[in-house]
């Protein structure tokens, strides 16, 4: 007699089934795409503002660094805001990257190509941030403690012109992953379904991120800019004590 | 012959082929008569009247899976000079010769161009693609289907099951174990259904597993590849949601 029990499932070879309603990687997906956004995508973009300050000259990028520095809890907003979640996104995305199989040979079609450059210059991104992270955060004259010389340290960087070339392929790879991310964030959620929808959004990314790119690459420029040529070390020196603390007659 | 001015005209094809399982694949070339308005159906066919190589070698007929040999019944997805395509719908004067076929690549060889692709089917059982109306009586009739519902579920019902959305999936592969298009798209299906609704939260649930619906890198390959045209990256969107609403709903309620 036949019972009611389900067939047993017999083991397969290769790509495995579906593990229904098993694990946490739905979450962990979600939020390394909602990171992305925010907060990295917001601290991108007010990375990419406030450096844009430097157009206005040595002085006026030191009192926006010396802005952001004197936020409350500066450093817990770094760590919690930007580091952290920085990190997450970097380590969980090359894990993404790996797992894939790029098939961009045998169907070269532009969603394709879309998929391997988001994790390529995600990769970029990545590797650019390490360096840019030491060499100008973590090392050298600390910024936090003398904003009035971040325009000569970013000054001196950006004389070399391979670490020139290298910020500007990181500016552009960086906007690209950012705008195509979030485009890719309304697909993925659910928010533009249709083909049409997806198509209006991919131009309202394009635009926003050449905006962004645009925006950056000026700043940029601004640091070898000849009217800003040899800025002084530190615009903000420190104070003789008389300047400081007025002698009470 | 009066046709042998024509008959010099040939069609090149290699076939890589497999004897078993866990056979070593070798690849064979054939060389058969031009006939205008051939498919590749047509071309195997042609080879199993007379199975012999280009080298003049007897072999076997090329073994693949096939039914309807009118692009519905979705067995006979293969490697068409690289690319996953129908064999019923490959048409040999579109194509560059010679023209080779290999099995899919990402589902295991049975023998030849025939592959396991059982994959599928369990993934569909996981998410239960299907309406729930088995029982010991009569249930009555179906609930009344809006005409708008039923325009939207008509090309999702269109899916023949022939994996081809999930062979073109740079996701789809034995590291991540990914459910693929065609059971996002099933799920989706079954989930529009008045009657089938029943299972919503079970399909949702099952597809927010792991190798479910997050692990879609949105490379779109999928709906570019389709043979039937199934609007499978709407199908995914709007499931990515649906799963995202119920893993909410479940974390403050469950």
């Amino acid at each position: 007699m036949a019972t009611a029990a389900a067939p047993a499932t017999p083991t397969l070879r290769g790509v495995q089934p579906l593990r229904a309603g098993e694990g946490h990687s739905f979450f962990w997906r979600r939020l390394h795409s909602l990171s992305g956004i925010v907060p990295i995508g917001a601290f991108l973009i007010e990375h990419i503002v406030s450096n844009f300050e430097a157009v206005n000259g040595p002085l006026a990028y030191a009192q926006q660094v010396k802005f952001l520095n004197s936020l409350p809890l500066v450093r817990v907003l770094e760590w919690c805001f930007i580091f952290i979640p920085l990190a997450f996104h970097a380590l969980y995305g090359v894990w993404i990257a790996f797992r894939g199989r790029a098939t961009v040979n045998v169907y070269p079609w532009a969603g394709n190509w879309g998929y391997l450059t988001q994790r390529i210059t995600g990769i970029i991104a990545l590797l650019y941030i390490v360096q840019h992270l030491w060499r100008q955060r973590f090392s050298g004259v600390n910024l936090p403690e003398h904003p009035g010389a971040a325009f000569a340290k970013v000054q001196h960087e950006l004389h070399n012109p391979w670490m020139l070339a290298i910020y500007v392929i990181a500016m552009i790879a960086t906007c690209w992953h950012f705008a195509y991310g979030i485009w890719l964030f309304a697909a993925k959620w659910g928010i533009t379904p249709g083909d049409k929808a997806r198509q209006r959004f991919g131009y309202v990314c394009a635009a926003g991120g050449t905006a962004l790119c645009v925006l950056g690459l000026v700043g940029m420029y601004a640091f070898i800019n000849p009217k800003y040529a040899n800025a002084p070390e530190d615009v903000m020196p420190t104070q003789p004590p008389a300047i400081v603390q007025p002698v009470q007659p | 012959m009066a046709q042998a001015a024509t008959s010099t005209r040939t069609i090149k094809v290699e076939i890589k082929r497999q004897s078993t399982p866990d056979g070593k694949a070798t690849t064979e070339a054939f060389e058969i008569p031009y006939r205008p308005n051939m498919n590749i159906t047509s071309l195997l066919g042609e080879i199993a009247l007379n199975p012999t190589t280009v080298t003049g070698a007897a072999t076997t007929p090329i073994t693949y899976d096939s039914n309807c040999l009118e692009e519905i019944c979705g067995s006979c997805a293969m490697l068409i000079n690289g690319k996953a395509m129908m064999a019923c719908s490959a048409l040999v004067d579109k194509l560059e010769q010679p023209i080779r076929l290999a099995p899919l690549s990402k589902f295991p060889v049975v023998r030849d161009l025939a592959v396991d692709r059982s994959v599928l089917f369990e993934n569909l059982k996981a998410v239960k693609a299907w309406v729930p109306i088995d029982g010991t009586y009569d249930l009555g009739p179906a609930p009344r289907q809006f005409p708008q519902i039923q325009e939207q579920r008509y090309p999702l019902s269109n899916c023949i099951s022939c994996t081809i959305c999930m062979e073109v999936c740079p996701q789809f592969n034995d590291v991540t174990g990914f459910v693929g298009a065609a059971t996002i798209a099933q799920a989706r299906l079954f989930n529009m259904d008045p009657a089938g609704s029943v299972l919503k939260e079970d399909r949702l649930r099952a597809l927010a597993g792991d190798g479910g619906i997050q692990e879609c890198g949105f490379a779109q390959n999928c709906v570019q590849a389709c043979p039937k045209g199934l609007p499978l990256t709407e199908a995914i969107s709007d499931m990515g949601r649906d799963v995202f609403v119920q893993q909410v709903k479940d974390l403050f309620t469950r």
